[in-house]
């Protein structure tokens, strides 16, 4: 990470502020000062977002040591990917983070093109990023929601969710499926962003702005939203740096990093859009990076609507018999497409090497390491989850603090089960 | 790159009975606002031809199943949801499955037998509910697989239209 750029506050002060907020006073002539309390949180406590478990030892309300227990929901994904083959774990990385299964899907579309040496056509690219930043603004409407209902404001639960329910209906309308699209393909995308829809997404985009401003009326000058998440959880670069978070987390705290900048994928370099950071890296500068990323993929997406328009009828899927299945109405009356159907289908193989490829996630770098033998089955497929490593930095955040801020810290790092199991 | 605010609170917003207020404000203009609430069963999500519902076997005009038990699609199930036993026929096409079952407790509606048949004999039907009182009872049969093709006309209309691209098969 040598281009990382430091933004905002020096060290200094930021250890001063941390300092400056004392919650673990404890009172020593309370009478049960020193009796210490285990207490489970989870799996089935509907603030651990999902089925964590987190073990806290509490010291009247403060926290003294906190143990997130992960695997409640391990489907051996992973090893699923050996046994399944390329081309029908798509599916599988549906069901990783459920919140963003486009996402996903791409993530794992991008390892194996680069495994492979695919090229995808622009147009391409474009629906990809399209798909990318609406699945960017739906995890972080569940964010919002869910981190907001969790503190108390269940108002925003239900207007978070019923714009969450509109892009549903568009994806719904026009990849079939509300979630687990499975819409990505090796070489591009199932078919094409038809003209209505195109028209109907930017319309929702248009409108979409506003009700982001709306959550700020609720949120942003809010005194207990404010109370209970400013100075909680004061996440250090360095800190970061060690549990290997990424992201908003990461930005939030001050550092400019996002692989849609640093190292583009899918055509991100041609767009125009801002990297929002943080100043202090606390529960509140988490939320309003998010808020200002969802600002930023509206107008990602607004973009890739613009390029949709002037690329109309290109192609969106590489033209590459070795990956790519041949379209319908050639496998009938060709025979060498109906053996190139049939070979993909049952035993698409890609080279033998290995290939890593991140993308930003709404929750971080989302990355699929797979080595390849060579054979229609991969070696290893190996997800790198960002949730995984945002549910690391809970005991670093909350040992010491009082019990409640547990909520708003395990909040504001933002994961999901699904990913972080796999 | 763009520094986010940290907004300091105002006397107003620190007295919080204006800003209950204000948010009770937002609140109640949603009250006026036209309902989202779906009355589900009543009132039916809206299906339109690239809905993917639950596959479906084609069956032609001349009222004979268009699947030729080449095993495609088991190839290409990723939830191991579709058993085919071939067997022969004395139709044009030669054979026909003797058994075709989907199992569609397993079946999670990705579409990729539909991609995978090289005869357009099963589709993904806009048909959504699944309920019934067993398990094997969910296991369906030919029998309850096969739609007529007028039926499915839609969904083969869009996948035709989908897959208009490269004109000209490619050389490779």
């Amino acid at each position: 990470m040598s281009t990382v750029q430091r933004t905002g506050v020096d060290d200094e002060t930021r250890t001063k502020r941390t300092f400056e907020y004392a919650p673990g006073v404890v009172d020593r002539d309370d009478p049960l000062h020193g009796e210490l309390l285990e207490l489970n949180m989870g799996p089935q406590h509907p603030a651990t977002h999902g089925v964590l478990r987190i073990q806290v030892l509490l010291d009247g309300e403060n926290m003294v040591k906190v143990e997130p227990d992960v695997g409640y929901l391990h489907r051996g994904k992973e090893k699923t990917c050996e046994s399944l083959g390329w081309r029908k774990f798509f599916v599988h990385t549906d069901r990783l983070d459920y919140l963003q299964p486009l996402m996903n899907n791409c993530a794992y579309a991008l390892a194996l093109e680069q495994l492979g040496g695919i090229q995808v056509p622009e147009r391409g690219q474009t629906i990809r990023v399209l798909l990318m930043e609406l699945s960017r603004i739906m995890a972080h409407l569940i964010y919002l929601g869910t981190t907001s209902i969790d503190l108390g404001a269940v108002t925003m639960f239900f207007f978070t969710f019923s714009e969450r329910e509109k892009i549903y209906a568009l994806l719904d309308a026009y990849t079939g499926h509300r979630m687990n699209n499975t819409y990505i393909r090796i070489g591009g995308v199932y078919a094409d962003v038809e003209e209505h829809a195109e028209r109907e997404i930017r319309a929702w985009l248009a409108q979409f702005p506003r009700k982001i401003d709306e959550f700020e009326t609720m949120l942003t000058g809010n005194r207990i939203w404010y109370d209970r998440n400013r100075n909680v959880g004061i996440l250090t670069p360095q800190m970061c740096k060690d549990w290997s978070l990424t992201g908003p987390n990461l930005r939030a705290s001050g550092v400019e990093w996002d692989l849609r900048k640093q190292q583009p994928y899918s055509g991100y370099e041609h767009y125009e859009f801002e990297v929002p950071v943080g100043t202090i890296g606390d529960c509140y500068d988490r939320y309003a990076v998010r808020i200002e990323e969802m600002r930023q993929s509206v107008r990602l997406a607004e973009q890739a609507l613009d390029r949709l328009a002037r690329t109309r009828g290109a192609e969106f899927l590489a033209d590459d018999r070795r990956y790519v299945l041949p379209p319908k109405s050639t496998v009938h009356t060709s025979m060498e497409e109906l053996i190139h159907q049939f070979k993909i289908v049952t035993d698409m193989s890609l080279p033998k090497g290995e290939a890593y490829h991140a993308v930003e996630a709404s929750k971080g770098e989302l990355g699929f390491f797979v080595a390849s033998d060579g054979t229609s089955h991969p070696l290893r497929c190996h997800i790198r989850a960002p949730g995984l490593m945002n549910v690391q930095a809970i005991p670093v955040l909350a040992e010491g603090r009082l019990f409640s801020d547990m909520v708003s810290i395990i909040g504001s790092l933002d994961f999901v089960m699904g990913e972080v199991d796999r | 790159m763009v520094i986010v605010k940290r907004k300091e609170l105002s006397l107003a917003e620190k007295l919080y009975l204006p800003e209950v207020l204000r948010g009770l404000s937002v609140t109640f203009r949603k009250m006026f606002e036209p309902k989202v609430t779906r009355q589900y069963p009543e009132e039916p999500l809206p299906k339109t031809e690239v809905t993917r519902g639950q596959p479906r076997l084609v069956v032609n005009e001349d009222d004979a199943i268009a699947c030729v038990s080449c095993g495609l699609c088991e190839a290409a199930c990723p939830a191991y949801a579709i058993t085919i036993d071939g067997g022969e026929t004395d139709r044009a096409i030669e054979r026909e499955p003797k058994r075709f079952d989907i199992d569609m407790l397993r079946c999670i509606l990705c579409g990729f037998c539909e991609e995978a048949c090289p005869k357009d004999a099963i589709y993904m039907s806009d048909e959504l509910e699944l309920a019934d009182y067993s398990r094997e009872a969910l296991i369906y049969d030919i029998e309850k697989l096969k739609r007529p093709k007028a039926a499915l006309q839609k969904r083969i209309d869009y996948v035709n239209r989908i897959n208009k691209r490269w004109q000209t098969p490619s050389s490779t």
